[in-house]
């Protein structure tokens, strides 16, 4: 599932719809200053008739290099769309996928909305807290997981829908919770 | 966001027929028809209007769903209902949802009394809440070195935010969050640095905005007020000020389309709280036999009728801080004692104007009325005029505070006429206590020229007076005995005595203030 | 045909007949299966003509509020001043609704058309697929086939050797159901927070980024090109006067078999229910349905048997809304189905409007108190007039959202409230 990101060839057209929430993510301090982070920057404000259009894409794009968006990418972000820092959190902290706070390496979101609810959903999210041995919301102390209820992933027909970063898993029963867990651990060793 | 044309439309709220410009608001179409339709985000001097307090929604004759008045076009014909039953159970609805999670500390609110939420709870007689829920509890948070911000009591209505991204042109205020987690804040590390910030304070609807100088002081109503003219600059912001037990408490903008709309800035504001400070001059003193003595009033006066020099070398030293009435008095006596000339000190600071309304701008001259005093002769100076041995000096309001001790020593006769007894104010031969301009009545000249009437606030310390009350008696003395007890004669006078004031009657000059000479103003310096 | 099942009921002609179908995600097999000969014939029509078609077939959006998509077409203007847009809203974020996500997943090429044929009717030169953010691994299929067909000449400048230019931007939201809201989607589109705003000005007047605009659901334009190709009276061979064509249907809860489902508009809900997804698993009775997503008011197992077209649902006092039958089977708690729903609604309130912000939260904690059986009876009068006070009061329809479902509960499931209540006054 993890999909080779070149990220020096995506197409103007779908620079605003990268996935941001990966687990090999690439810290940087400053995002624009990079070849890559001018290349997102440019592509995405050509897609927009006013800069304030690529704020998601900023935002999103923060958190794919970061993990979380951080007060500073705020700050530049701002700076760039000449928006003011307080305008950037203002918007930041209306979507609730845009992590304002280190999350882990695998942000596991148990969907537990109506028709995850009648199918076990909360069990599953129950079974992800004790196979984490985590709290909700928590980062685990290997920096590995945070698991946290989530509302709708629009996945109804294929309860208990799991969404771990930029990828999903489907009728997922407590039972099966530890094959996905040990499916990520795979899939992060391989990095 | 509605712009108004000259075409004429009627309609009617709650059966009161009225008239008003197409493009007007059903919520402003109502005021003029005397009903005041309750609203939270809608404010008049931001121009954005989010609809979103669902406050003011209004029953339209002949339609089922209720509509935000503060937004809708009033129509040709149209008839409002503003007190049917589903709009006021849609008020009361609101209402009750802001009290959910409402600490209801009213006992420990500054805004108590002067809340549109209790206001509102109240007139919809909520005593009682239907909740059993626990209230959510955010707590509080300071968002300037001045402004506390208590999440608890925040409805919500974003008007603080608006009025700094619309008018301040800083959107440095955000909604954090969403839904029922919402609250307001700011960027981190980046509390509001705004020099119009106060303003945040006023828009607030409720107490979730408070000046921390004001924090648990006076309760709303055992306060006076009185409408007067900021001091702080030449702009002549109109204000309220608020006074407890003789204090100045709070300063609030008045509004004035004219002068400053809605606001003020926050130099205004503190510049005159500050006016508490420091000891007064109380009563007239006079130096008999090296000694100053404290006198009673007819005795100071006829004292200086007869001992103030005429003719001979003189200096005369006013503030800018005067009322225009006591101005002119002081040129009056001038006359009399042959000095010519005169002159103000005036200290200078930065601008900073408000985007959204530029007529209001905190100006470099820090003082209400050098174009008054300009109207009456007297020019501004760098420093002090220099006294030799036996000169005649006349100071009048201003402070001395930075003169050297001895200054005015050497002087043949030093009149002083004051509120603060500064080093070198001792040093005069007479000292007359007068009221600052909080303690009197009269008018400032702003910085285009307009002519606008302060009120008294405070009562004056001891026996001080107005300086245009002392100086018209003892220009009276032996000469009819004139006794001037009202601002409006010594307003009469003055104008009198001044071109461009001529003919300019007290009443029209009214609370509003009027520009006698347009926009040519005789500025200062 | 349906994904992952199919049923002989099906009509899976227009949008689903290549679900399941991976090859079909690229465009040179796109093209073997006719693909993009609805955008052929549409660069050969005037675009008055193309919104006449649309309009004759009586297509109705699939957003779930229904209305008829030429007609919103029309209420473009006329005559360009600036700009035009197309937003294709993909932010599908009803609970229960999971239609457009499949066709981003297996045709995605059917949307681009769709999306180009109506930025041709409208005038637009840019259109905005607005995809929610959750929806990562088939933005990716999205974004692969908006790079095919930029590539080939399928967007862009000189579509096609037609000399008309139009670009497509695929833009990710980051998780807000109120972005599904069209001012909402324009606010959040613009670098915004999602906020809804009140009405007028439209958005034909003024939309994203101040320009006349049109906002369409994915079904919705994914259903153009076959009526351009086939004109409208091949469309109206399904449905009914009122609702004509097909639906996609995504059934979900307590199924033996859930999943989407190509259905002629006018089948009957309960054979949606039990012939297409089998009833409830393991021989379980069926409770309610709730059927055109969770903001729709819950039917009995006893009222299933209706008609499913807009007007239909609507005589039965529910919805058709998007299609997404919810399934509660006799083992589902009401009450704390209804506080998972009221849970929703309050987490996804934008918190503008006072009735919505503090409202639906009020609702879920009364729920969720009845539920752990503290509640009271008069809690019931309290919901029952709440029911009221989030109806019709608030800039747009999140509140009266919550208010569907939760009054058909309290009108048909007393019984369940007041068992947990046990008689508290």
């Amino acid at each position: 599932m993890e999909r080779a990101r070149d990220v020096k060839k995506v197409h103007p057209a779908v620079v605003s719809a990268q996935a941001f929430q990966v687990a090999d993510h690439r810290p940087v301090e400053r995002l624009f200053e990079d070849a890559e982070g001018k290349d997102r920057r440019d592509k995405a404000l050509s897609r927009y008739p006013e800069k304030k259009g690529a704020l998601l894409p900023m935002l999103a794009y923060a958190q794919e290099r970061n993990g979380w968006i951080s007060a500073n990418n705020m700050e530049e972000i701002a700076l760039t769309l000449d928006l003011t820092p307080a305008y950037v959190r203002s918007v930041a902290t209306f979507y609730t996928m845009y992590a304002k706070r280190p999350v882990g390496k695998y942000w596991i979101q148990v969907c537990t909305c109506i028709s995850c609810h009648v199918n076990r959903g909360e069990e599953v999210f129950e079974a992800f807290l004790e196979h984490t041995g985590t709290r909700a919301g928590e980062v685990s102390d290997d920096g590995k997981w945070t698991v946290i209820e989530a509302e709708c992933l629009g996945a109804c027909g294929f309860a208990t829908a799991v969404q771990v970063n930029d990828q999903y898993f489907e009728n997922v029963t407590p039972e099966t919770v530890p094959e996905v867990l040990a499916q990520l651990e795979k899939g992060g060793s391989e990095e | 966001m509605n712009e108004t044309t000259s075409e004429a439309i009627n309609l009617t709220i709650d059966g009161v027929e009225v008239t008003v410009p197409k493009g007007t608001t059903v919520l402003q179409a109502a005021e003029r028809a005397g009903v005041v339709v309750p609203h939270y985000c809608y404010h008049p001097g931001i121009p954005s209007r989010p609809a979103q307090c669902r406050m003011c929604l209004v029953e339209i004759e002949g339609q089922p769903k209720l509509q935000p008045s503060c937004v809708l076009s009033a129509t040709d014909g149209m008839s409002i209902l503003t007190q049917s039953d589903t709009a006021k159970e849609a008020r009361r609805s609101v209402i009750e949802f802001l009290l959910l999670n409402h600490p209801i500390d009213c006992p420990i609110c500054d805004a108590a009394g002067q809340c549109m939420l209790q206001d509102y709870a109240f007139e919809t007689h909520q005593l009682e809440s239907r909740s059993h829920e626990a209230k959510l509890v955010l707590g509080r948070d300071r968002i300037a070195d001045d402004i506390l911000y208590f999440a608890d009591r925040c409805i919500l209505c974003t008007r603080c935010v608006r009025f700094m991204r619309d008018v301040a042109g800083d959107e440095a205020l955000l909604v954090a969050q969403r839904g029922h987690k919402a609250y307001i804040d700011t960027f981190p590390g980046k509390d509001l640095e705004n020099e119009f910030r106060g303003n945040i304070v006023d828009v607030c609807p409720v107490g979730a905005l408070v000046h921390e100088d004001f924090l648990f002081k006076p309760r709303s109503w055992d306060m006076d007020s009185a409408p007067s003219v900021c001091p702080g600059c030449s702009n002549g912001c109109n204000i309220d000020i608020a006074v407890k037990e003789n204090q100045i408490v709070r300063v609030k903008p008045r509004y004035n389309a004219d002068v400053n709309g809605f606001w003020m800035c926050d130099h205004g504001r503190k510049h005159l709280v500050m006016a508490n400070r420091g000891s007064r001059i109380d009563l007239p003193l006079i130096r008999r036999h090296g000694e100053l003595e404290a006198v009673h009033w007819g005795e100071a006066l006829e004292w200086l009728s007869t001992n103030l020099p005429e003719g001979g070398s003189g200096h005369a030293v006013v503030s800018a801080f005067d009322a225009t009435e006591s101005l002119a008095a002081v040129r009056a006596l001038l006359g009399r004692i042959g000095i010519e000339g005169g002159g103000y000190r005036l200290s200078r600071g930065h601008e900073a104007e408000l985007g959204g309304f530029p007529q209001l701008k905190l100006r470099a001259e820090r003082a209400p009325n050098a174009a008054g005093a300009e109207l009456f002769g007297f020019g501004e100076t760098d420093g002090l005029p220099e006294v030799s041995d036996g000169d005649t000096l006349v100071v009048v309001g201003d402070r001395l505070a930075d003169a050297p001790a001895d200054y005015g020593e050497g002087a043949g006769f030093f009149l002083y006429i004051g509120s603060h007894l500064s080093d070198a104010a001792r040093n005069a031969t007479a000292i007359l206590p007068a009221t600052t301009f909080a303690e009197m009545e009269g008018t400032f000249v702003n910085h285009e020229g307009r002519v606008q009437r302060f009120h008294q606030a405070l009562v004056p310390p001891g026996v001080a007076r107005p300086t245009w009350m002392i100086l018209r008696r003892l220009l009276g003395l032996g000469h009819g005995e004139v006794t001037m007890l009202e601002a409006r004669d010594a307003f009469a006078v003055a104008a009198s005595e001044s071109g461009r004031l001529a003919g300019l009657n007290w009443d029209e000059v009214g609370l509003k203030g009027v520009n006698p000479g347009g926009t040519a103003a005789p500025v200062a310096k | 045909m349906g994904y992952p099942h199919s049923h002989e009921l099906e009509v899976g002609t227009i949008l689903s007949r290549h679900f399941g179908d991976p090859k079909a995600r690229d465009l040179n097999t796109w093209l073997t299966y006719g693909g993009y000969e609805g955008l052929k014939k549409a660069l050969e029509m005037e675009p008055a003509e193309i919104t006449t078609v649309v309009k004759d077939s009586g297509l109705r959006g699939r957003g779930g509020a229904g209305f008829p998509t030429g007609l919103k077409w029309t209420f473009m203007p006329q005559e360009q001043k600036g700009p035009h847009y197309l937003c294709c809203n993909a932010d599908e974020s009803e609970p229960g609704a999971f239609k457009d996500r499949e066709i981003l997943r297996w045709v995605p090429h059917l949307l681009i058309e769709g999306c180009l044929v109506a930025a041709r009717a409208i005038h637009a030169e840019h259109v905005y697929i607005y995809v929610r953010g959750e929806y990562f691994p088939f933005t990716n299929i999205l974004n692969d086939a908006v790079v095919q067909a930029y590539e080939a000449g399928y967007i862009g400048e000189n579509i096609l050797g037609s000399g008309w230019n139009c670009d497509l931007t695929v833009h990710i939201g980051a998780g807000a159901y109120i972005a599904g809201e069209e001012t909402g989607l324009m606010s959040s589109l613009s670098g915004g927070r999602a906020e809804p705003r009140i009405k007028p000005p439209f958005p034909a007047q003024s939309g994203v980024f101040g320009s006349p605009t049109t906002v369409n659901n994915v079904e919705t334009l994914a259903a153009v090109p076959m009526i351009v190709v086939n004109g409208s009276d091949w469309y109206r061979q399904w449905g009914t006067e009122k609702s004509p064509g097909t639906k996609l249907w995504c059934c979900s809860g307590n199924l033996e078999r859930p999943g989407n489902y190509e259905l002629e508009l006018g089948v009957s809900l309960k054979d949606v229910i039990y012939e297409v997804c089998g009833g409830a698993p393991n021989g379980k009775k069926i409770k309610a349905v709730i059927p055109g997503g969770s903001s729709t008011a819950l039917l009995t197992a006893d009222e299933l048997d209706v008609p499913s077209t807009y007007e239909g649902l609507q005589e039965a006092g529910s919805s058709l809304g998007t299609a997404s039958p919810i399934v509660l089977d006799e083992d589902v708690n009401i009450v704390r189905a209804m506080r998972r729903i009221a849970d929703f609604y309050a987490h996804e309130s934008c918190g503008q409007c006072v009735q919505c912000r503090e409202g639906t939260s009020w609702v879920a904690q009364i729920l969720r108190r009845i539920e752990v059986g503290d509640g009271r009876l008069s809690d019931l009068d309290t919901l029952y007039d709440l029911c009221e006070q989030l109806t019709g009061r608030t800039i747009c329809v999140l509140a009266d959202s919550v208010v569907f479902p939760l009054r058909s509960s309290l009108d048909k499931f007393r019984g369940e409230y007041e068992a947990l209540i046990g008689g508290r006054p």
